[in-house]
């Protein structure tokens, strides 16, 4: 039991659909005097669990709107579930999507500092490591370019070296390949290898179902928020297909 | 309350780093962009000296004085509960990637806007010497008022950046009390000038009883009542509660809503 990185447990979440979003102070007050709800609940986790053991990587699949990036989240501490717990063992860093929040209107290197410092390191181990981040994400004629002026592909390549240069112990991977030339991908593959090789969980989200093939130990399939399968690549890849030609 | 110090202690790192970086996007990295800042207290202080000075003409001892004094105080109130308006909906990005405790962006824009107080108090350290005034012994209990400040700021700026997330008017009904509070605190008059039944009314603002004890402790040499410090005390510490208790209503679904 105690050898999982991370463990989920009968996680749920329900998310308040507002078709007319109430959001002023005066909205609010009026709607008082009217009856109409306008809202409905949308389920988008039903009981999840799984547990991710340390070297494995985890693929996640499903439709958009699937739920995917919620799990993430929640994984992750950003969202808290309805019911259920997830207890994850080491440093975790997530990755979801473009730029690990980066601000825009700050350089890169101060970028670094912001996102290092909110993963939990302290100034002086982040210096030291500034130069590495840099270098990895080949980024050295625009450490002092502010991230507004940076392409999608470069604020990847930085958020991608300040994640796994930073030496987490789960790595949160959501559709990290979409963007970055054939020569960064080959160094994510490189790096996420090596992870892996030292006991790290990786949790893998894409939508490339070769890359899923190719990584991944084991894939769980997300049929609209419920587990529509969890096993080999394969099988959740072919399930995945098999329930997207149903939808049709 | 409790919880949010532990938190604070162990973010303390992010806090910093918020803070300061929020100044670096206010001064656009430059060393001139800090000069910048200080341009518009001065530029109040100066329209509003002329004004009262030659138009009015009110009758108060140090006047340039008086003014800058109570521009700094309130500019250090409404810089930090305006930047705390839009601090956690300028780092929405961020909320939904890394966990943080959603108090340290409206307590960064407190600790940005008490950096920018001490710009302006150099300022005002200046004016002294040019205007060779020397400041009574009191003037050491001001660091003691503000503090005082930046506790009502907490307590209004943590409400204020999780309503504005909800609720986006919240930001231009602000805005306004803002405006509105400019007037109704003794900065360019005396509290004592104003009729009685206003003054009933006022005393109990705590940025007026604020502006008030700064202006006794700075400029006259005299304590601050024990009326003006219990009316301030007591209603920071009702903000306080207040506040807090509607940030804790609000904080743990505000992600979802960004």
């Amino acid at each position: 039991m105690d050898d999982y990185a991370i463990s989920v447990k009968n996680v749920s979440k329900k998310f308040t659909l507002h078709h007319e979003k109430r959001d002023s102070i005066f909205e609010s007050a009026t709607s008082l005097f009217q009856k109409k709800r306008h809202s409905e609940t949308l389920q988008a986790l039903d009981n999840i669990s799984f547990n991710v053991k340390h070297g494995e990587i985890f693929g996640i699949i499903g439709r958009n709107g699937g739920g995917k990036t919620t799990l993430l989240r929640i994984i992750s501490k950003i969202y808290s579930p309805d019911s259920g717990s997830v207890d994850v063992k080491g440093k975790i860093i997530p990755v979801l999507a473009l730029g690990l929040g980066f601000h825009p209107e700050l350089t890169a290197i101060t970028n670094i500092f912001q996102s290092s410092i909110l993963l939990g390191f302290k100034k002086e181990e982040i210096s030291k490591r500034v130069e590495d981040i840099i270098k990895f994400a080949e980024l050295e004629k625009f450490a002092d370019t502010k991230i507004k002026n940076f392409s999608a592909g470069m604020q990847m390549r930085l958020a991608f070296a300040t994640s796994v240069l930073v030496d987490p112990d789960v790595l949160i991977l959501d559709e990290v390949f979409a963007v970055g030339d054939l020569n960064f991908q080959k160094k994510c593959f490189d790096t996420i290898m090596s992870f892996k090789k030292r006991g790290k969980a990786i949790i893998f989200v894409s939508h490339d179902m070769i890359s899923i093939k190719n990584f991944c130990d084991t894939v769980m399939f997300l049929k609209d928020g419920k587990v529509g399968n969890i096993g080999s690549p394969e099988e959740s890849v072919s399930a995945y297909v098999d329930y997207l030609s149903t939808q049709k | 309350m409790t919880t949010i110090r532990e938190e604070m202690w162990k973010f303390k790192g992010i806090l910093f780093n918020f803070a300061i970086s929020d100044l670096k996007i206010r001064y656009r990295n430059s060393i001139l962009g800090i000069f910048w800042s200080l341009i518009e207290p001065l530029l109040m202080l100066g329209v509003l000296f002329f004004v009262f000075s030659t138009m009015f003409k009110f009758e108060i001892e140090n006047f340039p004085i008086y003014l800058l004094l109570g521009i700094i105080c309130y500019n250090f109130f409404k810089n930090g509960t305006t930047l705390a308006l839009n601090s956690l909906t300028n780092r929405s990005s961020l909320m939904t990637q890394i966990y943080f405790p959603r108090s340290i962006p409206g307590i960064s824009s407190g600790i940005t806007a008490a950096i920018m107080l001490i710009l302006e108090l150099v300022v005002l350290g200046i004016f002294m010497v040019v205007l060779e005034f020397t400041p009574p012994i009191t003037i050491l209990i001001l660091p003691l008022i503000l503090a005082l400040e930046f506790l009502l700021i907490l307590g209004i700026s943590l409400p204020l950046s999780v309503l504005n997330v909800k609720f986006k008017d919240t930001e231009f009904i602000w805005m306004v009390v803002v405006h509105a509070g400019f007037f109704l605190t003794p900065i360019f008059y005396q509290f004592d000038m104003l009729p009685d039944n206003i003054q009933s009314i006022l005393q109990f603002s705590p940025v007026v009883q604020i502006v008030t004890m700064a202006h006794h402790v700075v400029l006259y040499g005299v304590l601050p009542s024990i009326n003006s410090i219990l009316y301030a005390v007591g209603s920071t510490s009702a903000i306080m509660i207040i506040g807090y208790l509607i940030f804790r209503r609000y904080q743990s679904r505000i992600v979802e809503e960004i």
